[in-house]
């Protein structure tokens, strides 16, 4: 049914439980996985250059330990993956990277913003859904 | 309050932590946050400057010239010289000249005011461009390598205006050229020197040594009326190779700086910005604004053409040298603290170089964003008309 399967996975409880429907998913259609994690706090109109390269590898250094996880789960149940970490806006990222890896499916978590939060900016999974070529798979 | 130094300094380090909470929030640089807040501080809660805060200060626009110097890449100006010298010596000119003459026939301001005007909107941030490579991936392309030497070229000629425009040429000017060029020239050796033998020791001498030479050429620069940030650069850039190989000292001043020091330029920096002179002055910061953009378009644009870039890339290499913000905020308080312009007319230029580091870039990015880097075409060779193929020197 689905051969490519993109999982955004940003430490959240949401994308914890995106990743493992995702991962059911996978090993239920033989797909390939792509773990996403998005560098989104990277600081825009810095002053220095230093200060970019220091965020962005504090946002790495976060993410590592998140995708090993999310490596050994996908691993134990036989589902082969690639990760990444990219910077971006969360869901420019993603759908752009869906598109060019040819995905045929994006998995998101729900990421429980408030209702204020949701007023006024939308969610991230609003925003892949706008943007994304293919299906998207909000797990709540 | 002021009689007592810790709640001075209690009062300006939680508008500083209120800045660093805000933008990890944000995700918005540091910097600006903190001149926004600077803004609120002086508009709203009357906060002002001490003796000892401006020297903190003072010597933040120091250190942090010395670390934008320092974060160019020696080996990409070098490959990429020809374009990035042709690129970033425009970019710095033509809206130098532009801004300088707009501010003085049409905004009326007086021969030195306008200079400052021109200097404050020459510049391109190498952050600003950098952060917004960063997302695309340009920063790992030659393209990307060769827009931020260019990036660079264009601030080295702003320090050098800054530098030279307002000083005075007497035999104070003659010691601080002749000291300046006896020290960058033994500074990469002497630098390699000290790491060597004696670095990375709890006692830092190491970073000592810099902030000596720092201080030093600073304070020559002032005896010459000229300004510390132009040594400061220049010390950066020499040993821009010394600090590729070393990236723990660079992490380590750049800990001191962010902590410390540059908190209390930016605050400052914000806090001479006057709201109401913003409101007044809104005509000539949006015409101001224009002439930097369009200055910067009308030139850079035929030379990224001139160099085969594709129309796209072209179009989005000269927004993102549009941008602007530490070095123009440096410029500007440069001229207010020395009674060059005056509350309104800075508070117009850095009104109009915040607008520049934010519009330049979202236009960039929502318009013209070149497709991911690996599908990134590089330019090709110049055209014999206008350059030799780039040496690889």
């Amino acid at each position: 049914m689905f051969h490519r399967i993109l999982v955004g996975l940003d430490g959240s409880e949401g994308g914890r439980r995106a990743l493992e429907s995702a991962v059911e998913l996978a090993a239920l259609c033989h797909a390939d996985m792509l773990i996403v994690s998005v560098e989104e706090k990277l600081p825009a109109y810095a002053a220095t250059v230093g200060e970019v390269e220091d965020e962005e590898r504090y946002e790495h250094d976060y993410f590592g330990p998140i995708q090993r996880d999310a490596q050994q789960l996908a691993e134990s149940r036989g589902v082969r993956i690639h990760l990444e970490v990219v910077p971006g806006h969360p869901a420019v990222a993603l759908a752009r990277l869906a598109a060019e890896r040819g995905c045929d499916l994006i998995v998101l978590g729900h990421t429980g913003h408030s209702r204020l939060h949701h007023l006024f900016l939308g969610s991230t999974a609003d925003r892949v859904v706008e943007r994304a070529h293919c299906a998207v798979l909000v797990v709540r | 309050m002021d009689s007592n130094v810790w709640l001075t300094a209690a009062a300006w380090m939680a508008l500083a932590l209120a800045a660093s909470l805000f933008s990890i929030r944000l995700g918005v640089s540091v910097a600006l946050i903190e001149i926004l807040i600077g803004v609120a501080a002086g508009n709203f809660l009357g906060v002002h400057t001490t003796p000892w805060i401006d020297f903190l200060a003072t010597f933040g626009s120091g250190l942090l010239t010395f670390l934008a110097g320092a974060e160019i890449d020696p080996d990409s100006l070098r490959r990429h010289f020809r374009p990035a010298m042709a690129i970033g010596v425009v970019s710095f000119l033509a809206p130098f000249v532009a801004a300088a003459a707009f501010a003085h026939w049409v905004g009326g301001w007086d021969r030195q005011a306008a200079w400052i005007a021109g200097v404050s909107l020459s510049t391109t941030s190498v952050a600003v461009v950098y952060a917004v490579m960063l997302e695309t991936g340009l920063n790992r392309t030659e393209l990307g390598k060769l827009i931020l030497a260019a990036c660079f070229i264009t601030d080295l000629g702003t320090v050098l205006a800054l530098g030279i425009l307002f000083a005075n040429f007497n035999a104070w000017m003659l010691l601080f050229v002749a000291v300046t060029a006896a020290v960058l020239w033994q500074l990469p050796r002497l630098t390699r020197m000290v790491i060597t033998r004696v670095g990375h020791r709890v006692s830092e001498p190491e970073v000592k040594f810099i902030f000596l030479v720092l201080f030093l050429l600073g304070g020559l620069a002032k005896l010459a009326q000229s300004e510390a940030v132009l040594p400061a650069y220049l010390v950066g850039l020499v040993i821009a190779g010394v600090f590729v190989r070393d990236r723990v000292l660079m992490e380590r001043m750049r800990a001191i700086a962010f902590t410390m020091l540059t908190p209390f330029y930016f605050l400052k920096a914000g806090l001479y910005v006057s709201l109401p002179a913003v409101a007044t002055g809104a005509l000539l910061i949006g015409a101001l604004l224009l002439v930097k953009m369009g200055s910067k378009i009308v030139s850079i644009w035929p030379i990224t053409r001139a160099f085969r870039f594709e129309q796209r890339e072209g179009i989005y290499t000269t927004l993102l040298m549009s941008t602007g913000l530490t070095f123009g905020t440096i410029s500007a308080l440069f001229g207010l603290t020395n009674h060059i312009i005056d509350q309104a007319q800075y508070t117009v230029l850095v009104t109009v170089v915040i607008g520049s580091a934010v519009i330049p870039t979202l236009i960039a990015q929502r318009f013209f964003e070149p497709p991911p880097a690996h599908a990134i075409t590089e330019p090709s060779p110049p055209a014999p008309a206008i350059a030799a193929p780039v040496g690889g020197a």
